[in-house]
């Protein structure tokens, strides 16, 4: 059956009381309680391990085999657990619906949108075919993807991520439940989709009065959308209460912990900025080929960088921000000599930068990279010693034996690492630890340049602002210059002192950083900065 | 979609192309002259050469290529060096046989491991999971031609259901051809279907972990609505190619079982060819089993765009 | 969460397919290797009042229409079996993965498109087609189904080489060795092969059996090894004739073969448990 408009005066829709989770053995959740009332927004705000999707998952027992469940969850009054399993099916997609981080994979890639949104509405019975259409065409219009440009008949792949999450919140609000749980809904999208999602979740919930659980870990979502707020960690709630009440009291030290984090500045009083430029890319221009069209046609290409110049100097640190595939990866490889470029120059100390194997080593060993992902970084084949030793390579008088143990020893511990470290497998390390691993391996030849490419993106927040801690204290220390890579806004601006903004393959708008934060010029900068979601100070 | 197919089909008639130099060098660099050999030791001289004169042999190797692909694709298939006959004849008369065997056992095996392989991958860790592993297992370790042997010495020599070898042609009647047809399809299938059936469970199990499941889950479909809805199709994908290489070892497989059931088929007529030194037979029959595995490959190509929408819009 | 924790169960799983089948495959290593200096009975002499027993306690697996022993028989087909795999296997590997690395560290290139077609083109030639057109040139034999067999394990590992390899070259620890100023080919060497071992190791095992199963297949059409060279596929075509007679002729070295097939089967399928969590939980 489809409900419409019941009357919601129920005090809460959603009452999870004593909620225990244990997979295999493991505890998971420990005693999670709290409710969710009708047109009310519930932020769960944890880092990674905090249990806070488990607990999504949980309220609609969507669980990995071996889970053990126990508590109350009381949706309108209904109990949920020990429900059985058709029960349950009739209650997920109508009473309650699900929205999930990865709107890329998501969807079933071959079937149209149209079918998926549909099958919401006519798995749970009472309507034709035609009919649950219908509701799809509607739901669809309601989430912003209108007739003309959105038809039923189009496929996942042909729409963007923002496109898809849209896709995926109709699904969920096809039959107006009385509750929706997004699990890190714009978590894998760019900031000013970010702030689109959030805007129609918003509104979905005032016209629909439903209530709604959003989860991330980031306390600067949910700080402008929730209107409670629970935090949670190792499992368990350490704090809840009215957003403004709890992010004003902080009373919790996690909660301390966490609000200072997010908004980390580290200390960057001593940089000794001079006006020797070290990297200078002029006129920058790096085009794909794209798969022929036509079999026997002209190639195509894509200008992934587009006419791109800037300099960094000696002692600089430098942000360049732009959203997911505006160019700001394939200039780093560019920068790094890792492709041909077609187009400009690239020159560090005044020495050409080329892709080939012309390129000197001495000019190579200028620059070293840290890129995003902590667990892709490492050949998990070979020991720490050996990871970071590996730009040795570049070194003709390269240490050996004792002196390059010592070397090693030295610089793991320059990044906050122990000289014992160096004998350990990286799987024995963390996230966080990983991250300092790399950042030894950059440091270990004494660059000139160090390029952060999205370094700190993939990080919790808590292990971020001590990645930021300790790349401010190696510049005095190591004599650095940095380009910081990020989408983050907010974590570009406590660490750069001028900052490029980077559009569709084109640089919009430099300057130093302060200045394009309080004053952006060019309305895209401007539409990035509006979006950021703010922490009350 | 057409862009597609236009772009298969190409690299198909390209495959074919390379294959058939391939070929033709290959038998080139036999040695001998098959001339001399067909005439026996005592032949003078000039007959020898009248005869290769008459084959074609004369020529230079580019123009008897040329000629050889010609008339390929011609359906003329050259002269039989042994019998003196029409190789197209011959070849015809013999694919009568084979083709229906390969398509029939591909057929079983399809049949038989369509089921089987859900059946496992709904019931994941079940006993009957467990029993359908275990033999599948023991499937693929027998050999068919082996298999073919006990079936014989079951079938038709101790219950006598079938006979033990031979086929009685078309003519005889479409089921009496079927049922001569009947153990080799049987034969040769079993194995193919165990492999299937295990690529069909773990293709399904590997798609019941994709993101998409679990959204359809959420939507309130149960585990087995959103096995068939979302899961079956897209796990077709990797069924798929399996499908198409099974084709051409059928084909091949069909060459040493038809030895078994003293079939008249394709591979028999090869074999012969090889000890009587009738190249030309040889050539065709090889040639014409890559070009039916390059068409299948062409054919699993066109299939994979009509289950997945992303390699039909494909530029 | 610690590393030993997760390990166990794997191993336990691993090892109930993996153990059975490494104890099959030592088993019929080892008859190979007896049989070099010791079989029951020696399998160049004829013995025809002998001919066609069932089997007994002198002859355990009974005796061939020669009155061989079928069990000595069956060791030293064992040496043909696994030499003729073993070294098809090797071609496979020793051609297939320098072409894979190679097309992969030139993705895109002329040279990867033109390796790769290569591949496409060998796939449509049947182990059995290669082995029939090189003996209407070369004539039957045993070393002619090496060369067929191991022509077809090529593109085999040539792809899976070049598949897992282009995902290891996006990932980013290959990026920090080319910023390091390393080749193409030191990054194949020190980055690519060792982290695809694994597989490697895994297909070649799957190739193993399959070269097992198709040299059983070439021999007994008249392809493979030729007399007297004992051979498993052989003995069964000289088995068909007698089958009403002498059912245990066909039986013997069918279960050599399907036994050794199972053992590597089991072998490859423990291995890639325990290198792959994803299917370990399978």
């Amino acid at each position: 059956m489809i409900t419409t408009n019941s009357n919601h005066h129920t005090d809460a829709q959603l009452r999870v009381n004593g909620l225990n989770l244990s997979i295999h053995e493991t505890p998971i959740l420990n005693s999670v309680s709290f409710d969710v009332r009708a047109g009310e927004v519930l932020g769960i705000v944890g880092e990674s391990g905090s249990g806070k999707s488990m607990t999504a998952y949980s309220i609609l027992q969507l669980l990995p085999d071996g889970s053990s469940l126990s508590g109350s969850v009381e949706l309108e009054g209904q109990q949920l657990i020990g429900a059985s399993e058709s029960e349950l099916c009739d209650v997920r997609g109508d009473v309650v619906g699900m929205i999930f981080q990865e709107p890329m994979t998501a969807l079933n890639p071959v079937q149209t949108i149209g079918q998926q949104v549909a099958e919401t509405v006519y798995i749970h019975g009472g309507v034709s075919r035609r009919a649950a259409l219908k509701v799809a065409r509607e739901t669809l219009n309601r989430v912003g993807l209108p007739e003309a440009e959105f038809a039923l008949d189009r496929y996942p792949h042909e729409l963007s991520g923002g496109q898809r999450q849209r896709v995926v919140i109709a699904m969920a609000i096809a039959l107006k439940p009385r509750l929706l749980i997004a699990d890190e809904p714009t978590t894998a999208l760019d900031v000013t989709t970010q702030a689109q999602i959030l805007a129609v979740l918003k509104r979905l919930v005032l016209e629909d009065r439903m209530a709604l659980i959003l989860i991330t870990h980031d306390l600067a979502v949910v700080a402008n959308v929730a209107d409670h707020l629970v935090i949670m960690r190792h499992g368990n709630i350490v704090e809840q209460g009215g957003v403004q009440e709890v992010l004003a009291t902080k009373a919790h030290p996690y909660t301390r912990q966490l609000f200072e984090a997010s908004g980390h500045k580290p200390d960057r009083e001593g940089t000794s900025l001079t006006d020797k430029p070290l990297l200078k890319v002029d006129g920058l221009i790096r085009d794909y080929r794209l798969p022929r069209t036509r079999l026997f046609g002209p190639s195509r290409y894509f200008r992934a960088v587009d006419d791109v110049s800037f300099q960094l100097h000696r002692g600089e640190s430098l942000g360049l921000v732009g959203e997911s595939g505006c160019g700001k990866s394939t200039l780093t490889r560019a920068i790094l000599g890792l492709d041909t470029i077609q187009g400009g120059v690239i020159t560090i100390d005044g020495e050409t930068v080329n892709a080939h194997h012309t390129m000197a080593l001495s000019l190579r060993r200028k620059m070293q990279v840290v890129f995003q992902d902590p667990y892709g970084s490492f050949n998990p084949r070979h020991k720490v010693n050996r990871l970071v030793a590996e730009p040795f390579h570049l070194v003709k008088d390269a240490p050996t034996g004792n002196a390059l143990r010592a070397v090693i020893a030295e610089v793991l511990e320059s990044v906050g690492l122990a000289a014992s470290d160096a004998d350990k497998y990286i799987h024995e390390f963390s996230g966080g630890q990983r991250q300092r691993i790399a950042i030894a391996r950059a440091l270990v030849i004494k660059p000139a340049l160090i390029i952060l490419d999205e370094a700190v993106s993939a990080l919790d927040v808590s292990i971020r602002a001590q990645i930021l801690d300790l790349l401010a204290s190696l510049v005095d220390t190591h004599d650095l210059s940095y380009l910081f890579i990020s989408h983050d806004l907010s974590v570009v601006r406590s660490i750069t002192d001028r900052v490029l903004v980077m559009k569709a393959g084109k640089l919009v708008e430099q300057g130093p950083t302060e200045q394009v934060f309080l004053h952006p010029e060019h309305p895209y900068t401007q539409s990035l900065i509006a979006a950021v979601p703010q922490l009350p100070d | 979609m057409l862009r597609y197919i236009l772009k298969r089909a190409l690299s198909l008639v390209l495959s074919l192309v390379v294959a058939s130099i391939l070929i033709f060098v290959t038998i080139e660099i036999v040695p001998g002259d098959p001339a001399s050999y067909m005439l026996g030791l005592n032949a003078q001289p000039d007959t020898i050469e009248n005869l290769r004169r008459e084959l074609g042999l004369d020529k230079t190797p580019v123009a008897r290529y040329l000629s050889w692909v010609g008339g390929l694709v011609q359906g003329d298939f050259g002269t039989s060096y042994t019998y003196r006959t029409p190789v197209a004849d011959m070849v015809a008369d013999r694919l009568m046989v084979s083709l229906p065997l390969a398509l029939y056992a591909l057929l079983l095996s399809t049949a038989i491991a369509f089921p089987v392989g859900v059946l496992a991958a709904t019931r994941r860790g079940s006993v009957a999971d467990w029993s359908v592993m275990g033999t599948t297992q023991l499937g693929i370790a027998i050999p068919n031609f082996w298999f073919a042997l006990l079936l014989v010495l079951v079938f038709a020599i101790n219950l006598r259901w079938f006979s033990a070898g031979g086929f009685p042609g078309w003519e005889a009647g479409f089921f009496a051809g079927l049922k001569a047809l009947t153990l080799p399809a049987v034969a040769l299938a079993l194995p193919q279907a165990s492999i299937l059936s295990r690529v069909m469970r773990s293709s399904l199990l590997d798609t019941l972990d994709e993101d998409y499941i679990r959204t359809a889950r959420a939507k309130g479909l149960s585990r087995r609505q959103a096995l068939w809805r979302h899961a079956l199709r897209n796990a077709m994908i990797p069924v798929l190619t399996i499908l198409g290489l099974q084709f051409s070892f059928l084909l091949a497989g069909a060459i040493i079982i038809e030895n078994v059931f003293f079939l008249p088929g394709l591979g028999r007529l090869v074999f012969q060819a090889i000890t009587q030194r009738d190249l030309i037979v040889v050539e065709s029959v090889v040639m014409l089993l890559v070009f039916a595995v390059v068409l299948i490959t062409f054919l699993v190509d066109v299939a994979y765009a009509l289950v997945d929408p992303r390699l039909r819009q494909q530029a | 969460m610690s590393q030993s924790n997760v390990n166990a169960p794997a191993w336990y799983t691993a090892s109930r397919v993996l153990i059975p089948g490494l104890l099959l495959v030592a088993l019929v290593i080892l008859a190979a290797l007896v049989s070099f200096v010791w079989t029951p009975f020696d399998v160049t002499k004829l013995n025809i009042p002998a001919k066609l027993q069932t089997p007994n306690t002198t002859h355990w697996f009974g005796t061939d229409h020669f009155g061989r022993d079928i069990f000595s028989m069956i060791m030293v087909g064992a040496r043909t079996s696994l030499a003729v795999a073993v070294l098809a296997v090797g071609i496979g590997l020793c051609v297939g993965i320098p072409l894979g690395l190679t097309a992969a560290s030139m993705q895109g290139s002329l040279l990867d498109e033109i390796i790769m077609r290569g591949n496409d083109l060998v796939f449509a030639f049947p182990a059995l087609l290669i082995a029939i057109m090189i003996t209407a040139v070369f004539g039957p034999g045993a070393v002619n189904a090496i060369i067929a067999i191991g022509i077809f394990n090529i593109p085999v590992f040539a792809r899976l080489t070049r598949g897992s390899a282009l995902s290891l070259w996006q990932r980013d620890f290959v990026l920090a060795a080319r910023v390091s100023g390393k080749g193409a080919t030191r990054i194949s060497i020190e980055h690519i092969l060792p982290n695809i071992t694994n597989l490697l190791i895994v297909q070649g095992t799957i190739q193993f059996s399959l070269g097992i199963l198709a040299e059983a297949g070439l021999s007994y059409v008249g392809l493979g090894a030729q007399p007297p060279t004992p051979s498993w596929g052989r003995m069964l075509a000289e088995s068909q004739t007698l089958i009403t007679l002498a059912p245990h002729l066909a039986l013997f070295p069918g279960f050599a073969i399907i036994l050794t097939v199972l053992g590597l089967n089991l072998t490859g399928d423990g291995l890639r448990d325990l290198s792959d969590p994803r299917i370990r939980r399978r």
